[in-house]
Formats: C-alpha cells, sequence, structure tokens
C-alpha cells in the first residue's frame, strides 16, 4: 500500500487518465445539457492528451508532445464550433437540452 | 583553533565555488547559440558536457513528487466530478477550470513543460472564457440535469461504466517501458542539446516530423473560426438578440 502511495510511476498517471477519460464518458452518458455534454468531451481529450505525454515520457520520444498539442488545437477548434451550435440552438428553440434535440431544423 | 576550522571551512567553499564556475563555464558555450548557424557551437560541446545549462535535471520522484501528485490528481478527478454534478452552469465551467488547471500540473510532472504552459493558455483561459460567455448568453437554469431512465437502464449502464473502468485500469497498470532504466530516471536532453519537453525540443519535433498536421491545424482552424462565425450568426435579420430592438416599446411610441 505504501509502495502505492509513494512511488508514483506511469500506472499512477495512465490510471488518473483512465479515470478522467471515464468521468467525461459519463458525464456525455447522464446530463442533458449540450454545453456540460461539451465540457466533458474537453475533459475525454485532456484525458487522451495525458495517456499521449505519459506513453511519450516512458518511450523517450517526443512525438507524444506534437500529436497533444495538435489534438489541443482540434480541441480549440471544436469547442468554438460547437458553442457556436448549441447558441445557434438556442436562438431557435430557446433549450440547449439534447434530449428534446429530434430534428435537425429550426 | 577557531581560527583554522574557519580557514579549512572558507577554503572548501572557496574550492566548491570555484569548481562550480569552472564546471558552468564549461558547460555555458552548449547553450550560447551563433545567429546564423544555431549547430555551430552547440555540436562540439554536446559530447563534452551532455547537459544543457538551463536544464535543471531535477528527477521527479520521492516523497514529495508523490504528494504532489496525489494533490493535483485529486484537484484534476473533484474538478471532474463538479462538472458533471453540478446544476449550475458557471460552477461545473469552474469545476472544470480547476480540473484543467490539475491536469497542467500533472503534465509538469512528466516533463511536458511546453504543453503545460499551453494547457494552462488555451484550457484554462481561452476556453474557460469562451464557455463562461455562452453560459451567460443562455442565462437559464437547467430543468433537470440528469436524463431520465428506468433503474434497470441505470443499472445496466452503471455496471457496463463499471466494467469498462475496471478492464481500463488493468490493461493500463500493467504497462511497462521498453527500457525501464532510463524510463525511471530524468528524461536526456534532446540530440540537439535541448531540455525534454521544452520549446525547442517540441519545437524541433513539430518541424521537422509534424509540419503537414501542423499546416493542416491552421487551415482547419481558421475553418473552425469562419465555421463558427456563420453559425453563430442570426439566420434573419428580424429575429430576436441580435442588439436592436425591432419594436419601439409603447412607453416611448404612445402620445
Amino acid at each position: 500500500m505504501g509502495n502505492i502511495l509513494f512511488n508514483v510511476g506511469y500506472g499512477h498517471f495512465l490510471v488518473l487518465a483512465a479515470v478522467l477519460f471515464l468521468i467525461g464518458v459519463a458525464g456525455v452518458l447522464i446530463r442533458r445539457n449540450a454545453l456540460i455534454i461539451l465540457m466533458s468531451v474537453e475533459l475525454m481529450l485532456n484525458a487522451a492528451n495525458m495517456t499521449l505525454l505519459t506513453f511519450s515520457r516512458m518511450w523517450g520520444d517526443l512525438s507524444g508532445h506534437t500529436f497533444a498539442l495538435i489534438v489541443i488545437a482540434v480541441a480549440a477548434a471544436e469547442a468554438s464550433v460547437g458553442l457556436a451550435i448549441v447558441v445557434a440552438v438556442f436562438r431557435g428553440r430557446r433549450n440547449v437540452d439534447v434530449d428534446r434535440l429530434t430534428t435537425l431544423r429550426h | 583553533m577557531m581560527r583554522f576550522l574557519i580557514m579549512i571551512t572558507s577554503a572548501v567553499l572557496a574550492w566548491g565555488a570555484v569548481d562550480a564556475f569552472v564546471q558552468v563555464a564549461h558547460a555555458q558555450p552548449a547553450g550560447q547559440q551563433v545567429p546564423g548557424n544555431p549547430r555551430a557551437r552547440v555540436q562540439p560541446n554536446v559530447n563534452v558536457t551532455k547537459v544543457h545549462p538551463h536544464s535543471d535535471r531535477v528527477e521527479s520522484k520521492g516523497k514529495g513528487m508523490a504528494l504532489l501528485f496525489w494533490a493535483f490528481a485529486a484537484a484534476s478527478i473533484g474538478g471532474a466530478l463538479f462538472v458533471i454534478t453540478r446544476r449550475n452552469l458557471i460552477a461545473a465551467v469552474m469545476g472544470m477550470v480547476g480540473s484543467f488547471l490539475g491536469i497542467a500540473a500533472i503534465y509538469m510532472m512528466l516533463y511536458a513543460h511546453f504543453l503545460s504552459v499551453v494547457q494552462m493558455l488555451v484550457y484554462a483561459g481561452a476556453i474557460m472564457v469562451l464557455f463562461v460567455f455562452v453560459v451567460m448568453i443562455l442565462n437559464r437554469p437547467e430543468d433537470e440535469p440528469v436524463a431520465p431512465s428506468g433503474r434497470a437502464g441505470q443499472a445496466i449502464a452503471g455496471i457496463a461504466i463499471l466494467y469498462l473502468v475496471g478492464r481500463l485500469i488493468m490493461l493500463l497498470w500493467k504497462t511497462q517501458p521498453a527500457n525501464p532504466a532510463a524510463a525511471a530516471a530524468a528524461p536526456p536532453v534532446t540530440a540537439e542539446g535541448h531540455d525534454w519537453g521544452s520549446v525547442k525540443a517540441v519545437g524541433t519535433d513539430l518541424f521537422n516530423g509534424g509540419l503537414f498536421p501542423f499546416e493542416a491545424i491552421s487551415i482547419l482552424l481558421l475553418v473552425a473560426v469562419v465555421g463558427a462565425i456563420a453559425i453563430a450568426r442570426p439566420l434573419h435579420e428580424d429575429q430576436d438578440n441580435t442588439g436592436e430592438p425591432s419594436t419601439p416599446t409603447p412607453a416611448g411610441g404612445g402620445k
């Protein structure tokens, strides 16, 4: 037990990333607000980034850093477009409840 | 006797200082770069010193590192739980910021200094502001935060998620690096003599191996900017939320 507590290795980082990813999955599954779902997607992307950086450190290869940088850029683009869609949906129907979004038109 | 001790102590100190100075003076040219050709003076000295003068060479292990790891892991997981449980959207966004800052500190422990700073700037700065703006635009409390479903559906979903957790954690916990001794020590400097995870090291890798994804990302960001503006713009001029009042208030127009 003390070994697990005080001897932090790569498994700790990977398991932390897995837990964060699963919290994101749970958020996407159980919440109905589109904004919270977008935040959960961002959490999952961050967890994937942490896994990339851990593997990059384990294998001594800097490509993981490059890939994580690209993932961050894609996440920024995804957030901007996703939030624009949320604003457009809210303008049309006054709520962002994904269970009530059953059609693509206004 | 006292004077003798002082002499010996000062001699040892002076020797240590001179030794350190000599080491720094030897290591210094490795960091200096000729403006025209950056490798001109770096290359011969890398083989001698092997250590970049700005390198801290601090190994992130031990009990202090474990304490910090658990603190930041608790911050990131707590923030993530805050995101998916709060009804107040501003509280959820603030939990997300706390989670992202904890994740940035974890990146720092993985020697990803540059990525850590980028994480703080992009996520805890830009994306957080974007989310707060949209929350303020929506300005509407949530009716029912959690999707309603039957007791059986919730049980099946919970069991499925727990199974996923268990299998993922078991798989990741057993992952071993190819060279455990090298992976346990502080990371080496790169072939160019830069610190692991620094701006120079990541930039060298990015522009050597990832040049095409980099250019593709720039196009993607441009498309995202145009798309976000095109989507968020109101479709019709008479729609509300355009900023200008379409109908005058009766108090001002009446006579």
